[in-house]
């Protein structure tokens, strides 16, 4: 179970008050990580909606339940499964929100620099992928912050961030290029899904136990 | 070297002097205080302190922190870009996930000292920037106009991805001494929509807004806009100030409502037969206003307009009705232009009396009039058209809200209301106070007028009130003769149940306008809409629904009677709706 790590006051949700607010709470903590979690997602499906309508013709567009086995992420321990879900313990709910993250700081950056290629990659595509990689990284130092507070486990950093995962050489084929970026995309846009489900799981745990799903 | 060793000399050599009576004490330096931090955006912050004295040396001064959970102190990364006493936190430096414990500390040749530490939770810090390129434009709706007010959230502020969410809050006045604002909460919208204006008159518009968790920003930078005049015979909405009820069935230089506004929103209705008939309502406030009806002589239009014009109200004394509506609608509250309430006065009653003319003229012909509900009255001069007018008596009150407590010795009132102009009042003067209550008896009793509709079913031609007292009515129906019938509304709808009026829609019906015949026409529908832009007037009943209602379309041949409510800015809590008709031919 989690640990509580307890603090002394908490702080009061009336704005005047500029005072006494020596920590935040993990409940709140929670609850603005899983906002942040939420904000990442939704500019990630604009981002790739956005793609797909530019520079994808439509048979090869993804349909939602393909591309799971060309995600990068694929070989993340990572709960798939409900049932596998339902079992992992909320440190493991952490554990795994984090590795998703840190392994997508790193592609993310890519994307926003292989968008210049593009001939006419509209500036809204470029800037919402920009947000989602600042947004990201943010996230981040929050999922590190929670683990730290729900589970009192020590700062780490990049543990995951496992270089092998992503590698990007220029493909020749423009058509390929593409498609790999596109696949990026939604393969970011399907995990920061999951980012967002895990933490709510996790906090619909700290309100019910048994009764989440 | 010897700059050095005298600056130490000088260094040791000063605590020497503190004591010392020439005065200069040097000490340590001031606690360094109101530690006060903001952040624009949530994304960077910025803290600022007030120093405290210097205790006579130079004193730098320096900002610490620590982040919740962790005990590296770090400095303050940027004294600059803020201004003096300050600290900025730029994006890299700047998280909502944990809390800020900062210090500052003042340091002179003596010493430190050391402000009472602070506790920061950036999201509960945000302070945005006031909302950008406001614009107001005049816009037009059935010919009555209104403002439309829109503007764009701060630049900076991320409200397009939902990092922040903001609400907005608007406030309005007319460019006049006395006048004031009004504020109106505008939610997550970025445009708000402001009727009742005054024909004329020039607005002053401000917004600003609030992050869910934060504080108000500055108001923004000032829009001016002016609400173009009302043409005579255009369609063109009149209306008092926000906090004055409109009222209708008019034109540009109908008048009157009185001068003498109290708090008090009061509409009536008068319906004048045949000739001089005209079909008023009107509104004024206070038991002192005498809400006129204009009696004056007819053209050869019987009140009746063409079909666009609102021109209800034949007006004969044009120009000085036109300047008393101008009086009224500047009215105690809001005018500064008001000639004063005697003039007024004066005018109400020319225009007052000359409802008399109609009573007595009305014969059985047709029906026509409804009921001059309000016979507007003023005490102050005899109304030189009907000497025995018992209008004289009275003043009229019309209260169009609740609030005015009842059975008040001080009014007659009128209450009137036709809120959702579903229905008519008919409101009666009251000669003295009158404890509305028995209308029945008053209607029958009444003799000076010939109203006598409700009892008996039997509309006479004449549907003029008795001013005797003030009362509701409430029009049944059209009898076969297309006679109006009113019927007394029972004492249970006393003023204070106002409110309960607004369940009582089908009970009345709404005027659809007067035919060829100079008969009114009702009609039972109601329509309603809520207005957006209801401001919350917590007092008053009608705030709950007020609606603008599309005037139906209408040939000239279908008597039509658009009827348009206008909300009315609520001001000391009331919101109103005036009622406005135009009668096509």
């Amino acid at each position: 179970y989690i640990l509580t790590v307890s603090m002394p006051l908490d702080c009061k949700e009336e704005p005047g008050s500029l005072t006494r607010c020596p920590s935040i709470s993990q409940e709140k903590l929670l609850d603005r990580v899983i906002h942040h979690a939420e904000l990442i997602y939704r500019v990630s499906e604009e981002s790739c909606s956005l793609f797909e309508e530019m520079f994808i013709p439509l048979p090869l567009r993804l349909q939602s339940n393909q591309a799971g086995f060309a995600c990068i992420t694929k070989t993340l321990p990572i709960p798939s499964s409900k049932s596998e879900i339902e079992q992992i313990s909320d440190k493991w709910l952490l554990h795994s929100v984090l590795m998703l993250v840190q392994s997508w700081i790193e592609p993310l950056v890519y994307l926003q620099t292989t968008l210049d290629r593009y001939d006419n990659a509209p500036e809204m595509l470029v800037n919402k992928t920009k947000w989602v990689s600042e947004k990201l990284v943010s996230l981040e130092q929050g999922v590190v912050a929670l683990i730290k507070k729900m589970l009192d486990e020590g700062t780490f950093t990049t543990t995951y961030n496992e270089q092998g995962l992503f590698q990007y050489d220029t493909l020749p084929d423009m058509l390929e290029s593409v498609m790999r970026d596109y696949t990026l995309l939604s393969c970011f846009k399907k995990d920061a899904h999951k980012m967002e489900t895990f933490l709510k799981l996790l906090k619909c745990r700290q309100a019910d136990k048994y009764n989440c799903a | 070297m010897m700059t050095k060793v005298g600056e130490v000399l000088l260094l040791l050599l000063l605590p020497a002097f503190v004591p010392h009576t020439d005065g200069t004490r040097y000490s340590l330096p001031g606690k360094p205080t109101e530690i006060k931090c903001r952040s624009p955006e949530k994304e960077t912050f910025t803290c600022w302190w007030k120093p405290g004295s210097d205790g006579g040396l130079p004193t730098t001064y320096a900002l610490y922190y620590r982040k919740e959970g962790s005990d590296v102190v770090h400095e303050c990364p940027d004294y600059h870009t803020a201004g003096k006493n300050s600290c900025f936190f730029n994006k890299n430096d700047t998280v909502i996930w944990v809390s800020y414990n900062i210090t500052v500390v003042a340091t002179n040749a003596l010493g430190k000292t050391y402000s009472d530490p602070v506790d920061i939770d950036v999201v509960y810090i945000v302070k945005p920037h006031p909302p950008e390129k406001l614009e107001v434009t005049v816009m037009k709706d059935q010919g009555w106009p209104f403002l439309r007010v829109s503007w764009e959230p701060p630049r900076k502020a991320d409200t397009r991805s939902g990092w922040i969410t903001l609400i907005y809050e608007l406030r309005v006045k007319l460019e006049e001494e006395e006048s004031e604002w009004e504020n109106h909460v505008a939610g997550q919208q970025k445009m708000f929509n402001i009727f009742s204006l005054r024909s004329g008159g020039t607005y002053l518009i401000q917004v600003r807004c609030k992050p869910d968790h934060g504080f108000w920003s500055e108001w923004s930078s000032t829009s001016y806009v002016k609400v173009p005049e009302c043409k005579t015979s255009k369609k063109c909405l009149f209306s008092g100030k926000s906090d004055e009820v409109f009222s209708a069935l008019v034109v540009s230089d109908f008048p009157p409502t009185t001068s003498n506004y109290e708090d008090l929103l009061v509409e009536y209705l008068e319906v004048y037969v045949p000739e001089q008939q005209e079909l008023m309502v009107d509104e004024g406030k206070d038991h002192d206003g005498c809400l006129k009806s204009i009696g004056s002589a007819s053209d050869s239009d019987s009140g009746r307009g063409s079909c666009d014009s609102d021109n209800l109200l034949m007006d004969k004394s044009g120009a000085a009705k036109e300047e008393q509506q101008q009086q009224n609608q500047e009215g105690d509250q809001i005018g500064t232009e008001t000639q004063g309430p005697k003039e007024a006065w004066e005018k109400e009653t020319m225009l007052c009396a000359n409802e008399d003319v109609v009573s007595p003229d009305a014969s059985s012909k047709k029906v026509k009039t409804w009921p001059s509900v309000f016979s507007p009255v003023t005490p102050y001069s005899p109304s030189p058209l009907d000497p025995h007018n018992s209008l004289e008596m009275h003043k009229q009150n019309c209260l169009s809200d609740t609030q005015f407590p009842p059975g008040s010795p001080s009014s007659d009132h009128c209450i009137k209301k036709a809120l959702q102009s579903s229905y008519w009042e008919v409101c009666f003067n009251n000669n003295q106070p009158y404890p509305q209550t028995d209308v029945h008896q008053q209607l029958q009793a009444h003799s000076d007028r010939n109203i006598s509709a409700i009892n008996d079913g039997n509309v006479p031609s004449n549907l003029l009130l008795p001013t005797r007292m003030t009362e509701y009515v409430e029009v049944q129906r059209l009898n076969e003769e297309n006679k109006v019938l009113l019927h007394p509304i029972p004492s249970g709808h006393s003023r204070e149940k106002a409110c309960s009026w607004v369940g009582h829609r089908d009970n009345y019906s709404k005027v659809k306008g007067v035919n060829s015949d100079n008969v009114l026409l009702l009609q039972r529908d109601v329509v309603e809409e809520e207005s957006m832009e209801m401001a919350g007037a917590a007092e008053s009943c009608y705030t709950s629904s007020i609606a603008i209602n599309t005037p139906k379309p209408t040939t000239c041949s279908h008597i039509a009677l658009p009827v348009q409510e206008e909300r009315v800015l609520a001001v000391s809590g009331y919101v109103d709706t005036a009622t406005m008709f135009s009668l096509d031919t």
